[in-house]
């Protein structure tokens, strides 16, 4: 394996893609493709990505580290830093244009559009991880804590680790 | 009108040093992947008056069309708006640094982790937990975008709602892009507000209800 290599493939896939995930078809392409990676690192890693702490994105972390050992996991950390200084220039772009009405309504489309990506992406995940009654209960009575703001977030999912003890553990 | 951008009054500006501590333990606390860290992240910065909600929702909009991690990108940009390079390099730290760490150990220890029964009810119990806090944050994105809209009259409201529901329904759909469908929600919004009028003219001001 080539450091610089491996290096430019993680930044790439980055750079192509957006979103968490948006990376995997290049990374899974090249990495397969060159032997570097097989298919049960890139589903280790996305699992990891969607239990530890932070984005689910630094799941390509976890391929780096899976595939190159600590030196992978550092030049991943350093490859998914990169293209998001981009947002700055898109930012400014945006504040330049904001004055003019259109703009204006084009932004409100999007913060609109980000709302029902929002409901539709919890929705389906719902499909997956909430498989039974206590799972119901749990998400509706987090939903009721957070939107009445009475507990701060944190409580919230350490009251659901503590129900998934009680109800799945015992 | 919607503020711009560029132009919030930031109630609160706020040392390097807290800057990065809150980023750093929103990266540590935020176990459950990429939903709860937006989570936190979301009440942090609306309890901390470091941005409103209307603009939270704008800036993740505007996020989701750069290329990389949406949440390092939101975290990059309101570090920047801060506190500038300083600010950005603060944030994207406290984010990064720890929950990377914690990935890597993660992913060297995950057979171990996944066979512990215990672990994996507690996760049982978070993950749809995650779920209804996601819920419930979208419905706290959504309260300024239609307060503003209900304000405007009936049919400016009902173009919001026929936006939202259309691109959630989108979204709903296996393979379209999240961009196309922000893209698209942009343009429907530009076509509709132009046919529809304002119906009684807006106060100068109105960000959040």
């Amino acid at each position: 394996m080539n450091p610089l290599t491996f290096f430019w493939l993680f930044l790439k896939a980055s750079l192509l893609s957006t979103g968490g995930l948006g990376n995997l078809p290049f990374l899974h392409s090249d990495l397969i493709g060159l032997g570097w990676a097989r298919e049960t690192d890139f589903v280790t890693a996305i699992a990891v990505g969607q239990v530890s702490p932070g984005p689910s994105g630094l799941w390509s972390i976890s391929l780096g580290y899976l595939t190159y050992g600590w030196l992978g996991a550092a030049l991943a950390l350093v490859a998914l830093s990169i293209p998001p200084l981009l947002i700055l220039g898109v930012a400014a772009f945006f504040n330049r244009l904001e004055t003019n009405p259109l703009v204006q309504d084009f932004v409100r489309g999007l913060a609109l559009g980000i709302v029902g990506l929002t409901l539709t992406v919890s929705l389906g995940l719902a499909s997956s991880s909430v498989v039974d009654l206590g799972g119901v209960v749990i998400a509706v009575a987090a939903l009721g804590l957070a939107v009445s703001k009475k507990a701060p977030i944190i409580l919230i999912l350490v009251l659901a680790a503590l129900a998934g003890l009680v109800l799945y553990g015992m | 009108m919607s503020q711009p951008i560029s132009s919030s009054l930031l109630k609160h500006r706020p040392r390097l040093r807290d800057l990065f501590i809150t980023w750093l333990a929103l990266g540590i606390q935020s176990f459950g992947g990429g939903s709860s860290t937006l989570i936190l992240i979301h009440q942090a910065c609306v309890q901390r008056g470091w941005v409103d909600e209307d603009e939270f929702v704008r800036l993740w909009a505007l996020v989701q069309i750069a290329p990389g991690v949406n949440l390092v990108k939101l975290t990059l940009l309101i570090g920047h708006r801060l506190r500038g390079w300083p600010g950005l390099i603060a944030a994207g730290a406290g984010l990064l640094l720890p929950s990377a760490a914690v990935t890597v150990l993660m992913t060297a220890g995950f057979t171990v982790i996944q066979s512990q029964p215990l672990v994996r009810a507690a996760m049982r119990g978070v993950l749809p937990a995650t779920i209804g806090l996601s819920l419930a944050m979208g419905v706290q994105m959504a309260q300024p975008l239609i307060s503003r809209a209900y304000k405007e009259g009936t049919s400016r409201l009902a173009a919001h709602l026929v936006i939202l529901a259309a691109a959630a329904l989108l979204m709903a759909f296996n393979g379209v892009s999240p961009v196309v469908v922000l893209l698209a929600a942009g343009g429907a919004a530009v076509l509709l507000l132009a046919v529809i009028p304002v119906k009684k003219k807006p106060p100068a001001e109105e960000g959040a209800p």
